[in-house]
């Protein structure tokens, strides 16, 4: 069990310093830097994309996407500014959610009602159960069913926050506010800290 | 605290429209207790990474690569963009070699090849090769060929172009597939490729000017014209 915070800190900050170093190599044109780095960090970014646009093609072509952005973005990469696997995280993820909102902008086109007609899915569960091994799980389950529910929809399912709000039938600036005091409350119990 | 400072979660978590997101970068610009809390929470978000970390299909590996081998990147925003490290280039093609392109909906990625297919001459067209593909107007275009995949990568600046052919169709016993550079209709071969042969990487020269690039099927050892129907055509132009 991974449940003590020694253990989650240690989760939470040991993997980045070496991505940070990797890329600022990586800024500098470095291509073995960059090998380094895919190896580093490629299988939470495919996983990551994975669990947001489901199917294992897509996921593979949306990853090299997101990787060949990290590569051409790099210089862009502001380390003061958070950890270089904090911003690889980030771009993995909003290519993951246009693509799936791409996807479900063309499918309204055909089907209007396709939206309404999703059944409210079993997300939370589905990712708290992946998470059971994870010190992150008890920091989650801390969090209020509202918060959880939020982070989690928009987080894996790539829905904005008026849509996590139609969901979950709660109004727009109470989810607003549930997604930033829930991820803080996380921040606070997995002992993350930015400088 | 504003009011859209409490954005923040829904920020991190691209829980935002375009304009909300716009918004939101503006207001982080100048409200630096903002940006500290986005480093934050994103970092917090990140931890959640390895519960759903999953190993990705190998080819992703030398697709991401060599993909990146041959995209330029941006330059700095405060000094001169570094210039891309020759003795990387040798490295990276000499393990690799060959240059065979992977084609997907919509994206074309390279993946390395077996070295034995390449049909990589030398280790100084090996450099012009990378030379082509690191260019900064380096454009690619590729057409579907069969199964197979018809990819030109071409460097106007350097007037050459790196054509790399897969897993085309057998040209058929006794035959083999001819490159050519058509200008003003008239094709000039740039290369034939050993007879049977359906795996390729080819650099020529003289793209400048030129409206296309083709394939075709000719007898082994190659034809004057080419004969059509091409078995692939693509704009240079």
């Amino acid at each position: 069990m991974t449940t003590e915070p020694e253990q989650t800190r240690q989760q939470v900050t040991t993997t980045p310093v070496d991505v940070d170093e990797l890329m600022s190599q990586v800024a500098d044109g470095d291509q073995d830097a960059f090998a380094a780095l895919y190896d580093a960090v490629a299988p939470r970014v495919y996983g990551l994309i994975r669990r947001v646009v489901r199917d294992a093609a897509l996921a593979e072509e949306v990853a090299q996407e997101a990787l060949v952005e990290v590569w051409r973005n790099a210089s862009r990469f502001d380390r003061a500014r958070g950890s270089a696997a904090g911003w690889i995280f980030t771009i993995a993820h909003r290519r993951a959610v246009d693509r799936v909102r791409a996807e479900q902008a063309a499918t309204e086109r055909e089907r209007r009602t396709a939206r309404a007609s999703v059944p409210f899915d079993d997300v939370v569960e589905e990712v708290t159960a992946r998470l059971e091994q994870h010190a992150v799980r008890r920091c989650l389950d801390a969090l209020t069913r509202v918060q959880r529910e939020a982070i989690l929809l928009a987080y894996y399912r790539g829905l904005t926050y008026p849509e996590v709000a139609d969901r979950l039938g709660a109004p727009l600036p109470t989810i607003k506010t549930r997604m930033r005091d829930g991820l803080i409350r996380l921040r606070d119990c997995l002992g993350v800290s930015w400088r | 605290m504003t009011d859209v400072h409490t954005l923040a979660g829904a920020y991190v978590l691209n829980a935002v429209d375009d304009l909300d997101r716009a918004q939101f970068s503006r207001h982080l610009a100048e409200c630096p207790a903002c940006t500290a809390e986005v480093a934050e929470l994103t970092e917090t978000i990140a931890a959640l990474t390895p519960a759903t970390a999953e190993t990705p299909p190998d080819r992703l590996r030398a697709a991401v690569l060599a993909r990146a081998a041959a995209t330029p990147q941006l330059p700095r925003e405060t000094r001169r963009a570094p210039r891309r490290n020759a003795a990387h280039w040798q490295r990276w093609l000499a393990a690799a070699a060959a240059v065979v392109v992977l084609g997907g909906a919509g994206a074309v990625g390279y993946t390395i090849a077996d070295h034995s297919r390449s049909g990589i001459q030398s280790a100084a067209e090996t450099r012009r090769i990378a030379a082509v593909l690191a260019a900064p107007d380096a454009r690619m275009q590729s057409v579907a060929s069969g199964d197979g995949r018809v990819t030109v990568v071409t460097a106007e600046s350097q007037n050459a172009a790196v054509a790399v052919l897969a897993n085309l169709p057998s040209p058929g016993p006794g035959h083999a597939y001819q490159l050519w550079v058509i200008r003003d209709s008239n094709p000039r071969s740039v290369g034939v490729l050993a007879a049977g042969r359906t795996d390729a990487t080819e650099l020529f020269s003289g793209v400048r000017g030129a409206q296309a690039f083709g394939v075709s099927r000719e007898p082994a050892g190659g034809s004057v014209d080419p004969t059509t129907p091409l078995v692939a055509e693509l704009p240079l132009a």
